[in-house]
């Protein structure tokens, strides 16, 4: 453990400069979205701590998060995976396969017990012990239980690993759920998204690696720096929203001109998640940008949530007065954003109370 | 003999396990065995669902081939309801196909496969000077020069070129030998660097390909922004059914796409022709023709015996699948089948398919055999996916428990993939299979004129059996020929992507900027019952998805992925599958390091979330699905 380098001694071997080490600490501060008064704290972090070992497993997942986690753009991935952490097991990027991968595996958990960072990717399945997701010739359960009791901290990446996703939807056929009952006490970082955005997925990782500590969180134990804002928040287009003025079908002249998307069913008002601050791919595009309605994808069971192109009212108390928000604009954005909320609360109760149905209809 | 088990597969999506039995003697593998050994169960979930919605469901299959799942979900959702998509929907889809072929396949040998061809620590050897040197050998030698004709030129220069010289390569080498001095080897640990065959190729072909591995890896994000633009975000970009949800507006600043949209997307596709033409393709000649030169050139496996692809990229928007629309302007007619290619031109089989065989019941089945599912007694023993019976029978290992693995049982169940069939047969798919139907058509004379794109993949062919002194018939049907095949798909793609680009700016030129077709957006204007198949040439090969629709609702969902063909266990008439005949054509010179068996299941890219079934939690029989094209499609609980 003596041996692995910190950031500084990384820059030093690379003959970098003070100052360009420190301008970099000063980067990583803004990304992480702290103020500039925490720089020194920044630097302090980075000059010293080792680089976290990080181990990384999958469950019932289809490997995008994986695959969002290399898009990353700050920082890229091969300097995360190559001198900010040491990725000793991760299906996609590790050489190692069969055997000695697993030895490996466990060799570091046993050498960095308490100590290291487990990222997990995919829903636990437990229906029949799991036996609907093996790997290594064990359930995935098994193996996550192990992880994660000797881990420093998890993090869920993913609404999968966070609250089951797509195979936890109805019917949920392997009884699919997010790994939080199988985590035991290790503090857990939830980092919703099918997937999560590149940069929220890295810059959590980044976090830990430079503070020595998880970000900190919400209730649901989601980054705040990620996850504080609703997407209908820090919309571009909340200003068409505010003025009522919609894209009545996809395609339509609204639509042409960037006009609200609420009306083609947009989730933007119910989710909290950075696509309208940090964008996709460094400020680039959100589905809402490309025209494209928000589906929620940081939302627990989104998946059961009705139809996508349905916008909530339909699935809750109706924000009558959406349609009539341009004619009494001020007003009605105060009535809107509290119907939002309205409507978010009765669509829980609404899948509840669904739930709670499904079950009984489950057992005759 | 010598039982020799790999699980887990790394480098690839999802979850595989291998077992190979391997004469210890001759190196020879004498059985083989491929498991998929999960399974989620997503079609169960896409019942009842909204079939608008069905695109973002199944997309989630997988997150590697994102977008894949969404077109073929769209595609048989339209031909379901009979839309025709506006043309630049079509171009745009277009796009992002091609998009995800270059990008997926750069990821796959770089970032998924390379590790078995090349060593860090075979790279610490390197002289960082005649690693220079080689990259400007390797340029010279085995950069191909082909392009899409006509196509427009928007970039001054190639902008993405390889550095070659000595002070970078002695850079990336200082940070691997830190990582190897430190102790702390990260995603290089514990893998088989001692096996023979990293000594095949000299240390700076190690060092290039690392060196190129890195920066790959920071490129490949930038490959894929067209699927960012039109929509809205990679992984998991989003589609509508009837077009696509980007609106293209020239006018209006706020619009999803416009010309500075646009020039963001030619940019990436400028890009994805510059790094395929200046790394991948050389890289991979270079890397192939050592291995070929050494006389390595087995691991063929089914290439030699069946081959099955569906044709890519329909030129212009079609009406549908089931009505032949799909095949009537495809760009690539790799729809077909091959059989025996192993006995060269004269003594291979080519068989047509077309939108009949989607029909046909009899044509495309699937069997249960050494699946963990089973079919009630008085059933056929091989079934059409719509009839398909999904009723789990988990058996547990030979050896082990329920939950504890030790051997799985090659002569009873071992895995959760089905097995498909073509007309009782087992096929491979994927580059490789396109790559020999298209030679096989075109030099039976079967194509008549050849498309700009078959015409550039003779060129390819030929091209690269002057750098390995080769017939084709010798080449492709190989492991080295299914990892080169995929790069001369990904050359092709990216010139395809350039290509549909200019059809959309040129579409743009006329005034026309719809990208959906909404008229049959209302669920009131649809049947109370349809059918509807969407199939597309994704990168590990053909894929086709199947949905009936029923009061406005999805009844009834099945896919048949690629890597169900190939990596699914085998059938008792049929024999084994495409994974365990490529296993079971490979030499393996050390048993306990089989990174000869690993490689060659590699060369296939495996995405196993994708390959996995259906099946009902209580493990009941769910539903007996019924289509025919008389009766039409019912459902027998």
């Amino acid at each position: 453990m003596d041996k692995r380098e910190s950031m500084w001694d990384l820059y030093l071997k690379k003959g970098m400069s003070r100052r360009t080490f420190v301008k970099s600490c000063v980067a990583l501060t803004s990304l992480m979205g702290l103020s500039t008064d925490q720089v020194s704290k920044v630097v302090e972090a980075a000059e010293q701590k080792p680089l976290p070992v990080v181990v990384w497993i999958h469950g019932h997942e289809c490997t995008g998060c994986d695959e969002s986690f290399i898009r990353s753009g700050a920082p890229l991935a091969s300097d995360l995976v190559l001198s900010q952490i040491a990725l000793e097991y991760d299906h996609l990027l590790s050489a190692a396969s069969g055997a000695p991968f697993e030895a490996h595996l466990e060799e570091t958990i046993e050498k960095y017990k308490g100590n290291y960072i487990l990222c997990v990717e995919g829903a636990a399945c437990t229906k029949d012990n799991g036996v609907y997701c093996m790997s290594g010739g064990h359930t995935f359960t098994h193996l996550l239980q192990h992880a994660a009791q000797n881990a420093k901290a998890v993090i869920a990446y993913g609404t999968c690993a966070v609250s089951g996703g797509i195979q936890a939807a109805k019917p949920n056929p392997t009884g699919s759920s997010g790994i939080g009952y199988f985590t035991g006490g290790t503090p857990v970082v939830n980092v919703p998204g099918c997937p999560p955005i590149p940069e929220v997925m890295t810059g959590v990782v980044m976090h830990i690696a430079l503070f020595g500590t998880v970000p900190p969180l919400d209730g649901e134990g989601r980054p705040k720096q990620f996850y504080g804002n609703r997407i209908h928040d820090t919309c571009y287009r909340r200003p068409f929203f505010d003025a009522g003025m919609f894209a009545e079908s996809f395609d339509d002249a609204g639509a042409k001109a960037g006009w609200c998307l609420y009306k083609l069913g947009c989730r933007g008002p119910e989710t909290y998640n950075s696509c309208g601050n940090l964008r996709w791919f460094q400020g680039m595009s959100y589905p809402i940008q490309s025209g494209a309605p928000c589906i929620g994808c940081s939302n627990a069971h989104f998946w059961d949530d009705g139809a996508m192109t349905e916008r909530l009212p339909k699935f809750g108390q109706p924000i009558g007065d959406v349609d009539q928000i341009g004619a009494v604009m001020a007003a009605a954005t105060a009535v809107g954003v509290a119907g939002h909320a309205a409507a978010s609360v009765v669509q829980k109760k609404k899948r509840i109370a669904d739930e709670k149905k499904n079950e009984g209809a489950g057992e005759e | 003999m010598k039982h020799v088990v790999v699980d887990p597969v790394t480098r690839i999506e999802g979850h595989l396990r291998v077992e190979v039995q391997v004469d210890e003697a001759t190196g020879k593998v004498t059985d083989a065995l491929s498991s998929g050994t999960a399974w989620r169960g997503l079609e169960l979930v896409m019942k009842d669902r909204d079939p608008r919605d069905a695109w973002a469901y199944i997309q989630r299959i997988c997150g590697v081939c994102t977008t894949a799942h969404a077109l073929g979900a769209v595609r048989a959702v339209e031909d379901a309801l009979g839309i025709t998509i506006p043309k630049n929907a079509h171009y745009i889809r277009n796009i992002m196909a091609a998009t995800l072929t270059v990008q997926d396949h750069i990821v796959h040998f770089y970032h998924l496969h390379a590790l078995d061809w090349v060593s860090p620590l075979e790279a610490a050897a390197a002289d960082p000077i005649a690693t220079a040197n080689l990259q400007n050998t390797v340029l010279n030698t085995y950069k191909l020069p082909f392009r899409a004709p006509g196509t427009s030129v928007t970039e001054a220069f190639e902008h993405d070129f390889p550095a070659a010289t000595p002070q970078y390569f002695a850079q990336i080498q200082e940070k691997v030998k830190a990582i190897v001095e430190s102790g702390q080897l990260g995603i290089f640990s514990a893998n088989w660097w001692d096996h023979p065959d990293y000594k095949l190729l000299p240390p700076e072909v190690h060092l290039l390909a690392v060196a190129h591995y890195l920066e790959m890896l920071d490129k490949q994000r930038e490959l894929v922004t067209p699927h960012v633009i039109f929509g809205g975000k990679n992984p998991h970009p989003h589609y509508v059914v009837g077009g696509m949800p980007c609106s293209i507006s020239l006018e209006d600043g706020n619009a999803p796409v416009n010309t500075a949209r646009l020039d963001i997307v030619d940019r990436a596709i400028n890009m994805g022709r510059s790094l395929v033409n200046n790394y991948y393709l050389p890289d991979l000649l270079a890397i192939g023709s050592a291995y070929v030169k050494a006389g390595r050139v087995d691991g063929g496996g089914m290439a030699k015996t069946c081959v099955l692809g569906y044709g890519a990229y329909p030129e212009e928007p079609f009406s549908g699948t089931k009505n032949g629309g799909f095949f009537k302007n495809l760009l690539i007619r790799c729809n077909g089948v091959v059989e025996d290619f192993g006995k060269g031109l004269a003594g291979c089989k080519v068989t047509e398919v077309n939108g009949e065989d989607f029909a046909d019941r009899k044509v495309f089945t699937e069997s249960v055999d050494h699946s963990w599912y089973e079919y009630p007694a008085k059933s056929e023993a091989a079934l059409n996916p719509w009839d398909g019976v999904t009723s789990p029978k988990y058996t547990g290992p030979k050896e082990g428990s329920a939950t504890e693995w030790k051997a799985l049982n090659e002569t009873g169940k071992y895995s959760w993939l089905k097995t498909p069939k073509w007309n009782g047969k087992l096929c491979e798919v994927g580059p490789l299979a396109r790559y020999i139907i298209i030679y096989v058509k075109a030099k039976k004379g079967l194509l008549g004129e050849l498309t700009w794109a078959e015409k550039m993949m003779m060129d390819q062919i030929d091209a690269v059996s002057k750098v390995l002194g080769l017939a084709p018939e010798v080449w492709l049907p190989t492991m080295v020929g299914r990892t080169a095949a995929r790069a001369l798909d990904c050359q092709l793609a990216a010139e395809i992507n350039k290509y549909f680009f200019d059809k959309l700016i040129a579409n743009l030129k006329t005034g026309d900027t719809k990208v959906a077709s909404n008229e049959k957006w209302d669920p009131s204007t649809w049947p109370k019952e349809c059918e509807g198949v969407g199939i597309y040439e994704a990168p590990r090969g053909a894929l086709s998805h199947y949905i009936a629709i029923k009061d406005g609702k999805t009844d009834n969902y099945q896919c048949i992925v690629p890597t169900t063909w190939s990596a699914c266990p085998r059938d008792d008439k049929a024999g084994h599958g495409a994974y365990e005949m490529a296993m079971m054509d490979t030499q393996v010179k050390v048993p306990d390091k089989p990174l000869e068996i690993v490689k060659v299941v590699r060369s296939f890219d495996p995405c196993m979330a994708c390959a996995t079934h259906m099946f009902n939690a209580k493990g009941e029989k769910i539903n007996v699905i019924t289509t025919d094209p008389y009766s039409g499609t019912h459902v027998e609980k």
